[in-house]
Formats: structure tokens, sequence, C-alpha cells
């Protein structure tokens, strides 16, 4: 049984205003309250396109390895909608600004390429609330704020096979728009939508009846829907059910796709090329300098990790997960040159202090001097291992240096043989139970009594010295 | 026949139009005449055309500008609440 | 004040300046030709009286216009006031902000004195579409004042404003004016901002100034020719003084007279007075030339393919969900029917059907791809027959102002734009300038188009002959 999954795409660019008019696109606020004649499709009103929003979607299509098209044009969808004010949609259709590219992915399946047929920019509608969702029976609300915003839409071979694939690749999509800076990529919020188009077949050679199916509201959904798709369509292909040709709404709660409607053939949207828009002419100087501004992408600094540093598949991932992220990796080991100490102190210490905080990285006031600073007194024995762990939470809140944050706290690490020597007299005296069993054998006890050392000299005895200095009393 | 009934039918549900009984034999009339007056076009040799449509010399900038408020621009709609334009529920109708 | 009135823009202004009338003065004898008058022209949809009085009290008589009153179509938009165009759809609609153009001429120190009536939409070559009322033309009340301006070309006719502003898609500003027997000027598409136009056919739609004397038209121009970056089909130019470069003779000038419409059926007075102003262009220095454009008469077809489909989008947007007429259905599907049918009237709904059909699948080829290729091979052989020629001269119409009423067939009403279509298709600047009357005493218009951004060029070469043929009646 061969599963085909095609995908379209709606990412919302990351501009001040919207695509046609000056509209503010800050997000959240009182309903219709960014609005102007133009995103209102007020009588009289035109188009005048965002040049931001160009420049954002031709560094998306760039890193996508897309065909960007020097001239693209404009086009005319129309059809009737509440919340479509001018009842067509300024789109790209027959001339878009880019054709091709690709996204990789990797799934338990392996590595694969995933070929994109197009992307296109275009002018989002307005927001409907459905009756189903308030109390006010047969009604729908309309907020026009949304409408006008930006939107790249792209559309993907049918090239995945299952819902992990499908996963993936938005997961990659993701990553890319939030790493350029192009969108926030946020489905809760919008930044990101998705349709799915889905089929299944007994036969690998030939496709099968293509089901499209609304209303995913995050990558989870987009998975549970294929999966839950693969299986009713393999049922009615086993018990001779017709697949039609339909839109399905996926349910939520339910984890299942029902009917929408039938697609009606008679949606003949009438495209034809906007006359209030010009030609889209890209200046190929500009266009050379959106490609000089894209950065190594995700995937590449990824790979590049595992290969030259020798970072673990997790720690490479964890590491190129957020540009920022990336990004204080490469200072931080330009300062202090042990990748793996540092990406492994990064996906422990660090990690579980913002999951703690509920804070990305760029949102606390750890410098990568402060990570290098504190690497290297703990590599110079200035400090322990386990003191440091005390020291990062300071650096982490309030963003003074590993030196300052050590003196205050006097964790400066004792080095020093004659004091290590003191406490473990000390120790030795205190535990004569242990004292017996190590010297009895148990090489275990070792251990226990290294820490009732590092306890007395509130962490601050260098550990191996310490363990030293107590074998070689213990034994005399 | 360039056009019937069934296509001035379809044509008129596209654009959201009532065509009544008493229109539709005039309109049907008046439509065939002209279609079939603009037909006359199919005759024109437009092989060696070349499409010389201008491009846009310069693009909006990205800094928000005045709009209108929610009474200017929606004062004069037939319903609202909370702010919203309130629509018959159109659950079923066309994708978002 | 001086023996007479000003009647051009051009003497009032000079009367302003001179201190011998103030915009005051003017506008209330203006406002009382429109009382005395409009009950029978019915130029004005909509009257705003009071406001212009105080309008004018704080006029400058240093701006450009220094207090003329000007008026507006009804399907450009003014804020505070109505915007109608002409249809029930929008009979109570309020104008929330005001088109680029409208701003320009306040700000040159207009007064508008109303906004003025229209075939609905703009679609129509007498008026008589407006859902209220036509309007009469003025030289004789039982004829059309042609369209779809008709408002605007009789309330300058009348004397009910000293210049106004129209829209011209297909010669909504020259055929009209033809008939009333006033200038009419079509600039170069991209000349003037559509900022605010109520949309019909976006690729042709421009506005234009309605004047008695071509003179007055360049004054207007100079306030209206602007780059808007509101309009991204609008063009930035160097600045042109359009009254400054209007010049006495057609010294040097070649006058191109059109093949291929010589064989068109044109009445006898028109016909004279073509031959009138060739014998005036050549005593003015000129020279004649005859040119050729094969595909000329397939502009009419192309144009009426086109227009409505760029139409049929346009009046997508009154649905009546966020303003406008709204009839309630027991769906959204019947509420949108309902609406519009309630609203749009036979004409109207004509134009949307023939768009929705030629750019409904398995049409869109053969009708609307066709219609724009055969308008690019116009708009070719337009630029090379205007290599040859600086100036093309052609009737504006091919009959005086008919009977209303007289005219009942669509497709009849549409050949009568077959001179003047041609400037829409290929974006190229024309006007239509009085030269005489017929037997009947109907005016007769005649028309100049010229070369993309040669609008001073035009406006010359039609005050040379508008000067010659008798001037301002």
């Amino acid at each position: 049984m061969t599963t085909t999954i095609g995908l379209e795409i709606h990412v919302q660019l990351a501009t001040q205003t919207k695509m046609f008019c000056g509209c503010s696109t800050a997000f959240g606020d009182e309903p219709n309250t960014h609005v102007c004649p133009v995103c209102l499709g007020l009588p009289g009103a035109l188009p005048t396109l965002n040049a931001e929003a160009v420049r954002l979607a031709t560094k998306l299509a760039m890193a996508l390895e897309c065909e960007v098209h020097e001239v693209s044009e404009f086009s005319r969808k129309n059809y009737f909608y509440p919340d479509l004010p001018k009842s067509y949609q300024v789109t790209q259709f027959d001339r878009p600004i880019a054709t091709g590219g690709s996204v990789p992915i990797v799934t338990k399946r392996g590595a694969r390429s995933i070929r994109l047929t197009r992307a296109h920019i275009e002018e989002d509608a307005g927001k409907s609330m459905h009756a189903a969702d308030i109390t006010l029976g047969g009604e729908t609300l309309v907020d026009f704020n949304r409408c006008g915003m930006p939107l790249i839409e792209i559309v993907t071979e049918p090239d995945m096979q299952s819902g992990d694939e499908a996963y993936e690749f938005l997961r990659n999509l993701r990553r890319l728009v939030r790493w350029l800076g192009v969108s926030s990529g946020d489905m809760e919020k919008g930044a990101m939508r998705c349709d799915v188009n889905v089929s299944v077949s007994p036969d690998p050679t030939k496709r099968g009846t293509k089901v499209e199916i609304k209303n995913l509201n995050s990558f989870r959904s987009v998975k549970r829907a294929i999966d839950y798709e693969e299986q009713r369509q393999a049922q009615c292909l086993a018990d001779g059910t017709p697949i039609l040709t339909e839109t399905r709404h996926f349910d939520e709660v339910q984890g299942t796709t029902t009917a929408m409607r039938s697609k009606e053939a008679s949606n003949d949207y009438r495209y034809f090329p906007e006359p209030d828009l010009p030609l889209l002419q890209l200046d190929p100087a500009e266009l050379a300098s959106v490609r000089a501004q894209i950065p190594e992408l995700p995937w590449e600094m990824q790979a590049r990790f595992e290969r030259d540093l020798v970072l673990s598949p997790y720690d490479a991932a964890l590491l190129t997960e957020e540009r920022s992220t990336a990004e204080f990796f490469q200072q931080t080991i330009a300062l202090y040159d042990n990748a793996k100490k540092v990406a492994s102190y990064m996906g422990t210490e660090v990690a579980r202090l913002l999951n703690e905080r509920g804070k990305t990285l760029a949102e606390t006031r750890l410098t990568p001097e402060a990570l290098a600073g504190l690497l290297t007194m703990v590599e110079h024995n200035a400090i322990s291992n386990t003191a440091s762990k005390d020291v990062l939470p300071l650096l982490v809140d309030t963003g003074t240096t590993p030196m300052e944050v050590v003196r205050s706290l006097r964790l400066e690490q004792v080095s020093d043989t004659s004091a290590i020597e003191g406490f473990a007299r000390e120790v030795i005296a205190e535990n004569a139970a242990q004292v017996e069993q190590f010297r009895g054998g148990k090489e275990a006890v070792l251990g226990f009594l290294v820490g009732q050392l590092m306890k007395k000299s509130k962490g601050k005895a260098n550990p191996k010295l310490t363990g030293e200095i107590l074998r070689t009393l213990l034994k005399s | 026949m360039i056009i019937d009934k069934e296509t001035l039918q379809h044509v008129a549900s596209l654009a959201r139009l009532e065509i009544t009984p008493e229109e539709e034999g005039p309109l049907l009339g008046d439509l065939e005449r002209i279609l079939g007056h603009v037909a006359q076009l199919s005759s024109v040799d437009t092989s060696a055309v070349i499409s010389k449509r201008p491009a846009m010399t310069e693009l909006r900038s990205d800094e928000p500008s005045e709009g209108l408020t929610r009474e200017e621009g929606l004062g004069g709609a037939p319903a609202m609440r909370d702010g919203f334009v309130v629509v018959r529920n159109v659950m079923g109708g066309e994708d978002e | 004040m001086s023996s007479g009135l000003p009647r051009t823009l051009e003497q009032y202004r000079h009367a302003v300046r001179a201190h011998e009338l103030s915009a005051e003065e003017y506008l209330e004898e203006t406002r009382q030709l429109i009382k005395r008058g409009d009950p029978q022209v019915r130029a004005f949809l909509h009257l705003r009286l009071e406001a212009a009085r105080s309008d004018a009290q704080a006029a400058d008589p240093s701006s450009p216009l220094a207090g003329a009153p000007i008026a507006v179509k009804d399907n450009i938009m003014m804020a505070g006031e109505r915007c109608t165009c002409g249809s029930r759809i929008l009979e109570h609609y309020v104008a929330p902000y005001s088109a680029t153009v409208v701003q320009s001429l306040l700000a040159a120190g207009a007064i508008v004195p109303g906004k003025t009536n229209l075939d609905e939409f703009a679609m129509g070559s007498s008026t008589e579409n407006s859902a209220f009322f036509p309007t009469h033309n003025p030289v004789d009340p039982a004829r059309v004042p042609g369209g779809s301006s008709g408002g605007s070309t009789a309330a300058v006719a009348a004397g009910f404003a000293l210049g106004a502003i129209g829209s011209d898609t297909g010669g909504s500003v020259r055929q009209p004016a033809a008939f009333c027997g006033v200038v009419g000027f079509k600039p170069t598409y991209g000349l003037v901002s559509r900022y605010g136009l109520v949309a019909f056919g976006s690729s042709l739609d421009c506005i234009g100034p309605i004047t008695r004397s071509v003179r007055d038209a360049a004054i207007m121009m100079n306030v209206m020719a602007a780059h808007d970056p509101k309009d991204a089909t609008s063009v930035k130019r160097p600045h042109v003084d359009f009254e400054a470069a209007l010049q006495p003779t057609l010294a040097g000038k070649r006058v191109g007279i059109i093949r291929e419409l010589q064989g068109l059926d044109v009445q006898p007075e028109i016909a004279a007075a073509m031959e009138m102003a060739r014998e005036a262009a050549v005593k003015s220095g000129a020279s004649i030339v005859d040119v050729s454009l094969p595909h000329v008469l397939s502009a009419l077809p192309a144009y009426y393919i086109i227009a409505p489909a760029e139409c049929s989008a346009n009046l997508g947007r009154f649905d009546g969900v966020r303003y406008g007429l709204h009839v309630d259905g027991r769906d959204m599907t019947e509420t949108y029917s309902r609406t519009r049918n309630a609203g749009f009237g036979t004409e109207v709904k004509r134009r949307i059907l023939i768009g929705a059909f030629v750019l409904s699948a398995g049409y869109y080829d053969a009708y609307y791809k066709k219609a724009t290729d055969v308008r690019q091979l116009i708009t070719d052989e337009l630029d090379a027959a205007l290599q040859s020629a600086d100036v093309l001269l052609t009737p504006t119409t091919p009959t005086t102002a008919f009977r209303i009423g007289a005219v009942t067939d669509p497709l009849e009403m549409y050949k009568a734009d077959v001179f003047t279509i041609p400037a829409n298709l290929a974006g190229i600047p024309a006007i239509s300038f009085p030269a005489g009357k017929d037997a009947a005493g109907l005016p007769i218009g005649l028309q100049l188009m010229g070369p993309r951004w040669s609008d001073a060029d035009v406006l010359s070469s039609a005050n040379v002959l508008f000067t010659a043929l008798g001037g301002e009646s």
C-alpha cells in the first residue's frame, strides 16, 4: 500500500505592514482596528506592494533552492466569502515568484529530499469565527485585521509517504523560516497553516484518489490526520467503498477526518492578471544582496556539527534548532575550543535551567563569553565542576562574569593539598565505619568519603586531588 | 449558440446574481448578440503579438501608515457585534 | 464687477486675482443658476452648496483654482459626501476618504458644489443608466448629454460649474463632452491617480478634466497630474506646465487621418466639421498624413471583452457585508444574490455576466486572452502610426446627441464608442473639443489623440484647432 502526500503551506511573512497597504500586522488587538480602504475593499481603493514582503519571500525561496523568477505577475482569484472583502484575492497564478526547490528531511526511513513545486506571494483573507465556536446560533463573526496580511504559499510535490515525513517536513520548514527571520512560524498564532492532500493506492505505479484535509492546527494534527486518513482509505480499498475526491475536515478531539462537502467542480476562480499591479521585476543587484544575506542553513550547520565537530546527532539537532542558539554555540567555541564539552554543557545544564525558567537562551542574560569563561575555569581547576553548577544560574539570570560570581560566592576551588589533607583527616576521623569498609576492600566507599570532604569544603575542593589524598591517607 | 440557459445560470451563480424568469429570455438574447459580436476577434491573427506589460518602478516601504478607525471603515455595515462584522453562518461555504 | 460673468476658469481666476470678483460672489451666481436650471437638466445627484459657501469664504485667490466651482462625478470619492456611482447598491453610501485627485483639487483651491450624475458604475454612453434619473442635455433637454460622465459635462455646459472631473474608460469623458459642446480630456493612463475612483475597467479607467476651453483643461491638468504612491499604476513623470506648453500654431506638426475609419457612417455635419478642422490645421502650418491602423475596428470587440471582465471582478466587492445595500436571504449565497440583484441595474448585470463568462473555464483563451492580444496589436499599431504623425484627428462620435430613450439596443449603444475606445486600449492621451454645431444646433465634437505622455502636445494642438473653429461657445 503506497501513500502519497502533498502539502500546501501558507507562511505569514514577518513584516510591519500588510501586503498591499500600510496597516499594522501586529497580532491580537481589538477586531477591525487595523483596517483601511484597501484591506476593507472599499470602493476606489488600490493595492501597493510591500517591498519587505518581497525581500523576505525572495530570501526564503532562495534558501529553499527555488528558481527565483526575475519577472512575476499578480493575479485575481475570484470567489465570494464574507472574509474576502473584494470578492477576489490578489495572488500569483500563471507567473509565480519562484518554482522548484526542496527541503531535506530525516525520519526513521532515512534521509530524503522533498521537492517543491512552487512558491508565490499573496494576501490573506480576514478571520471568520463560526457559530459552532460561540453561542450565537447561525451567525459568523468576521475580523478584517488579518485581511491583507502578507503570505508566501509553498506547494510541495506529492513526495511524502507518511505522516512522519509530513511532520518532519513541517518541522524543518518552520525551523528554516524562523532561522531566516522570515516568519515566526507559529502555527498556534496562524503564522503557518497547512492543508494536506493524501491518496492511498495498492499499486505503487498508480496514484489513488486525492483527498484534501483542512483545519489542521498543529504539526501533530497533520501527522494524526494523515495517519487516520491512510487507515480510512486503506479500509475503503479493502471493502470496496469508493474513495471520493473531496475536502475533509480534521476533528482534533476524535482524531478523525469527516467529509465537509464534495469539492465543487463549479469553483471556477476565473484567474486573470491583476490590472492594478504592474509586473514585479526583481533587481539582480538586490537579488544578489539578498542571497548574500542567507546564512548557513540549519540543516547544513547540523550536518557540519556532526561531521566536523563530531557532535552527537542529538546535540547537533538541539544546537541548530534556533539560530540564536547556534550562534551562541559558535561564539562560545571560538573562545573555548572544546566543542563537545560546550555542546554537552549546553544540552544538559543550560537546557535544564532554561526549562526551569521557561525561557529561551536569547531571553536570558547568559553570554558566550560567560559560558566560555566558566568552562575554562573548570578546566583549569579554578573551580570544581560541581561548583560550576551553582555559578551557572547566576550567569543566566544576571549576566555577570563567572569570575565575579565565583569571587562573591567564594567558590574558588581549593587545590591547596595541605588544606585538603586537613579536611581529609577530619573525614577519616568522623567516618570510622566507612574507613573500615574501604580498608577491608570496598572501593566504592571512597566515593562516599570524597563526598563528605566536598561537603566540608562546601564543594570547593578539587575532587581529583581529594580522591588521591584520601586514598593515600587511608592506605597509610 | 454561444450561451445557453444552463451556462447563463452557471455564470450568474459565479457572479452571485439572480436571473429571474422574466429577465432570462431578454438577457440571453442580449448576451448572445454581444458575445456574437465580440467573437469576431477569433479571426484576428495574434500569433506574433508579444505582451508588453510595464513593471512596477518602486515598491512601498514597510512603514505603518494611518488607516481608518473601525467606525470610519465599517460604520455602514448592516450588522456588527463587539467590533466584529456579523454575517449569516457560512459553514460549508467557500474554503478559507 | 466686470461686464459679464467669467465663463472660463482662466477668466474667473483673472477676475478674482484682480479683485473684480470674489469666490463667494461667483459661487452665489452659480448657486442661482443651479437653482433655476438643474431641476430641468438634473446634472447633480447631490448638492453641497451650504458647505461650498463656507469653502468659498475661505478660498485663497492666489491658489491655482482660486475658489472656482469644480463638479465631481459621483464615482469619485469625496470624504463626507455620498458616493452612489449612480447605483441603488450605494444609494446611501458616504465616502470615508477622498480620492487623491479630489484632495489635489481642494488643496489647489477648488470648491465642489456637488456630485454629478452618471451611468451606473460608469457603464453607458447616455447617463440613462443612472438608477436615479437621467440627465438632460442643456442644449436640448429632450436629448441625452452623453455618458457615462453626462452629469459633469452637462454641469459645465449649463454653467453650474467652471470645470468638472469625470472618468473615461471607453470614452466616458470625451463622448459626453462632444454631446454637450464642452472640452473633455482623457490623459495618458498613469498620469493622473486613480486612487479613490470607483473602479470599472481598471486597466482602462482614467480621470479627466471637463471644461469650457482647452486652456482650462490645461489649468486643471496642472493640478491633477502627479505621481501617487497610493496607485501602483501611477507613473512618475518629469514635471510639465501644461498651460505654459500651449503653442499658438501647429507649425511643423503632422496631423494623421486614420484610413480604416474613413468608411464609417458619420453624420454629414460631423464629416464637414472634420474637413474644416483639416483646413484649419493646414492653415496653421500642419501637414496632413494618411495613417493606417489595420485592426482599429477590432478595438470595440476587444474592449467589450476586457472592460466587462475587469468590471465583473471590480464589482464583486458590492456584497452588502461591509457597506451599501443589504438584502437578507436564507443563507449567505442567497443574501449575496438578493443584495446584488436588488442593487444592480440591467446594464451592470449584463456586463458582469459577460465578464464572468469571458473569464470562465473553457472560454478564457478564446475570449479574454484573445482580447488582450488584440489590444496589444492595436496598441502596437497606434504606437507605430504615431511615429509618422504627431496627432491623429477623428470625430469623437458618429452622431450628435440622440433623444432620451432613442437607443435601447445595448450593442447599438456600444458601437457609438468606435472612435473613443482605441485611446483607452492603448493608454494614450485623447481630447474632445467643440467644433461647431449640426443643423439642429447640437454640438459637434472632434478628437485628437497623441503618443503616450504627449499630453501637453495634444492639449496644445487641440487648443489651436479649438480656437480656430470658434473657441468657447
